[in-house]
């Protein structure tokens, strides 16, 4: 019998549950003390303030109603897309178009604002195409066209991700029944696909609205007036503006009740399903046409190609000069750079945090079987689309408003919440590798005792290497664009690059305001690219695939 | 000596459990048969240590091993499937095997190539699982039992499904271990595996 090795390091079952706890409950406890301390400031909660004022009332109202009718025209077009993506899995440019469906959710808000305003502004392309064709058309950006447009352009290519992930999980056996017995349109869809899509519809529908509701840099730049104003706005001016905390904490309560009780709703059902795209891709089965159906398909590609595409070929055009432009007296470097600095000194530590956090509270979920242990990281992982950053930072702001007396603290807590806003979405993306053992492996590696450090670094850490590098990247990417909390904390004499960018266009600047979208832009395609790059396999590790049309039989 | 007595076991909920008995020599094998249901992979699993048993006790020369962690049991099981890590090579696979943070001496190294070559697969050690037949993966899996050095297999139907030439070779690297003194249990459906392995049949 050969002699046992030593224990594995980090071997002890402590060392996956404690540190998930321990975090679970700190930001338990931070998020309560927030809410608490915004609480007291209120001075007991008087819902009734906002029903007596006319002001309010619209706030709420309006609120509700644009991200409702986000989620109804996001949702309408995604179908339709990702209907077509399932459908057809090869032709020149699908990879191309998934990558740039994949940026809107981490496109910084307050770019591609920038972009949909080169596009569809007084100035932009759209419109002045608009003006030939039909003259006194009376478009404006400004107000609920243009927040439902810039909703759209974020939600629909997510929304039609995430429904093409559960369309691509219907088994191809059962695919190839329909194909077999030429299903096509309603009995297509009533059979094969609305099964498929239906346990993701009510994640997803709260996810939209949800990002919706809390949206801020978009009302900000787009609404064009107290109109179309919506909670998350209300909440930044009483606090920025009118100093008037105890109206901020009661709308602050208002939209935690309402974000809290839809998601609440959502878990009642027993939410499964991913809300993040996932990047493997099925091969496909050739189901039954409709008449004209590749024309019709091939239209809509292009129309939502279009669409995506636009407005970020309108930062780069109108960008790039600004950029290359290196002889001016101002150049635009002078505030770029410090920016990008402030900018990177927050999001690396909120990137890294989240990740981090992301591991110990999947951890010490895998490792509890008790309901309570298995509750507390849980919430943890979901709190920030509960408890929306805005309203998290109003509480913190309240409670440590006599304290923060320097930007580094002010920045430390933009650090910490925007590393706790990216906490859903990293969490999505590490779960699947962290669970993608099955219980046959997991019992091999018990039995030839590969724990702790051991588990880590030679089961795990080869499966979580690349999704790890890719939650690094959301989550630097999500704190690189922020705009909401950095308003809060941050100060307008140093600003990041999203506040930046926002001066610049409060001031008219443009030019300069587009280099520093395209700036922005480059600077997270790079963080992508070298996060991907770094997270890739070695050569020897990966697996070679045999081409789709080996696997699937040769339609006839 | 195994000795394995009165080893109780019952699934929550059940109302019907299982009562394992029985001892096993050093280089004896015991194949165990019966329907899918009937408890065989439970009795491999309560000596694995994947389930812990409601009463009853299980003794490796003398000591008692039923409290004991599987790392910590003189056990290797190999599956029907799922033996191998899918996103580590052979040769990573089999040294974990060795050494769980894989340390290897160089010798260690050297078994890991004379297993392989024993088997026929030398020039499979940085392939990938996927890479690999169901037969080769399953003398993958019984090169790293092996070289465990454990006093007793534990063969969850691990023939099953494969093609002749890959039974007969698994049938003679486990007819060499038990010659080496390794107890074995086979849970196994074929009735050649049984007679060609086996010392002692139990249908349960």
């Amino acid at each position: 019998m050969r002699s046992t090795p030593p224990p594995a390091p980090l071997s002890h079952p402590g060392w996956q549950l404690i540190p998930g706890q321990l975090l679970g409950l700190a930001l338990v406890i931070l998020v309560a003390l927030g809410l608490g301390s915004m609480l007291i400031t209120a001075g007991g909660l008087d819902l009734s303030t906002v029903f007596n004022s006319r002001y309010l009332r619209g706030v709420v109202w309006f609120t509700v109603w644009q991200a409702m009718l986000s989620v109804l025209l996001s949702l309408a077009l995604a179908l339709p897309v990702a209907r077509t993506l399932a459908r057809y899995r090869r032709f020149p440019g699908r990879s191309a178009l998934l990558r740039v469906m994949e940026l809107s959710l981490v496109l910084p808000t307050i770019v591609a604002v920038s972009g949909i305003i080169g596009v569809y502004g007084r100035q932009g392309w759209g419109t002045g195409l608009l003006n030939e064709w039909f003259p006194g058309h009376g478009w404006n950006l400004y107000g609920l066209n243009g927040i439902l447009l810039a909703h759209i352009f974020f939600n629909a290519p997510l929304a039609a991700r995430v429904m093409l992930q559960s369309l691509e999980t219907i088994p191809p056996s059962r695919l190839r029944i329909a194909s077999q017995l030429g299903l096509r349109g309603w009995w297509l869809w009533r059979s094969v696909e609305w099964p498929a899509l239906r346990p993701v519809l009510p994640g997803l529908s709260a996810l939209v609205f949800t990002l919706c509701f809390t949206s801020f840099a978009i009302i900000m730049t787009l609404g064009g007036g107290p109109a179309a104003t919506t909670l998350e706005v209300a909440i930044y001016q009483a606090l920025r503006f009118e100093f008037d905390f105890p109206q901020a904490a009661v709308l602050a309560v208002i939209q935690l009740l309402i974000c809290g009780g839809l998601w609440w709703l959502v878990f009642r059902q027993r939410l499964e399903s991913s809300l993040l795209p996932n990047r493997q891709l099925s091969h496909s089965v050739p189901l039954k046409p409709w008449p004209a159906q590749h024309l019709l398909s091939a239209a809509l590609l292009l129309v939502f190609s279009l669409f995506l595409l636009l407005p970020l070929l309108a930062i780069g055009i109108r960008g790039l000069p600004a950029l290359l432009a290196l002889n001016t007296a101002h150049s635009i470097y002078e505030q770029l750079l410090p920016a990008t600095g402030r900018s990177l000194l927050i999001a690396l530590p909120a990137g890294f945090g989240s990740v981090a956090a992301s591991l110990m509270i999947l951890a010490s979920i895998n490792k509890t079987k008790n309901p309570i242990m298995k509750a507390i990281p849980t919430t943890t992982g979901y709190l920030p689309l509960i408890v929306p950053p805005i309203v998290l930072g109003t509480g913190l702001f309240l409670l440590l408003r006599p304290g923060l007396g320097n930007h580094t603290q002010g920045w430390v807590l933009v650090a910490l919440i925007n590393s706790l806003m990216a906490l859903p979405f990293v969490i999505q993306i590490l779960r699947g590798p962290l669970n993608g053992l099955d219980s046959h492996s997991l019992r091999v590696a018990d039995q030839l005792g590969i724990l702790g450090w051991y588990r880590w670094r030679r089961i795990y850490w080869p499966l979580l290497r690349r999704p790890m590098a890719l939650g690094l990247a959301y989550g630097i990417a999500l704190s690189m664009g922020d705009f909401g909390v950095i308003a809060l904390f941050g100060s307008p004499g140093q600003p990041t690059l999203p506040v930046l960018l926002y001066q610049q266009l409060g001031s008219y600047q443009v030019s300069a305001a587009a280099g520093t979208g395209l700036w922005l832009l480059m600077l997270l395609v790079f963080i992508f690219g070298l996060l991907s790059a770094i997270g890739r396999p070695p050569a020897h590790l990966q697996k070679k695939r045999l081409p789709e049309a080996a696997l699937e039989p040769k339609h006839v | 000596m195994f000795d394995v007595k009165h080893l109780c076991f019952r699934y929550p909920g059940q109302t019907d459990g299982w009562e394992y008995h029985f001892s096993l020599a050093p280089g004896h094998c015991v194949a165990i048969h019966g329907a899918s249901g009937s408890g065989k992979t439970t009795l491999l699993n309560l000596i694995a240590g994947f389930l812990q048993p409601d009463s009853g006790t299980i003794h490796w020369e003398g000591k008692a091993i039923e409290q004991l962690e599987p790392w910590n049991r003189p056990v290797t099981t190999v599956f029907q499937e799922h033996n191998l890590f899918e996103h580590l090579d052979v040769a990573t696979n089999i040294g974990l095997g060795l050494h769980p943070g894989l340390k290897l001496t160089p010798e260690q190294t050297k078994e890991i190539q004379q297993g392989l070559e024993r088997t026929g697969l030398a020039a499979f050690g940085t392939r990938m699982p996927g890479d690999l037949s169901g037969g080769q993966r399953q003398r993958v899996a019984l090169v790293r039992a092996i070289l465990r050095r454990q006093p007793l297999l534990l063969l969850d139907e691990p023939l099953t499904g494969l093609d002749t030439e890959a039974k007969a070779s698994l049938r003679s690297m486990l007819l060499e271990e038990k010659s080496r003194g390794v107890a074995l249990i086979l849970a196994s459906h074929d009735e050649d595996d049984r007679k060609l392995l086996a010392d002692h049949y139990w249908n349960l």
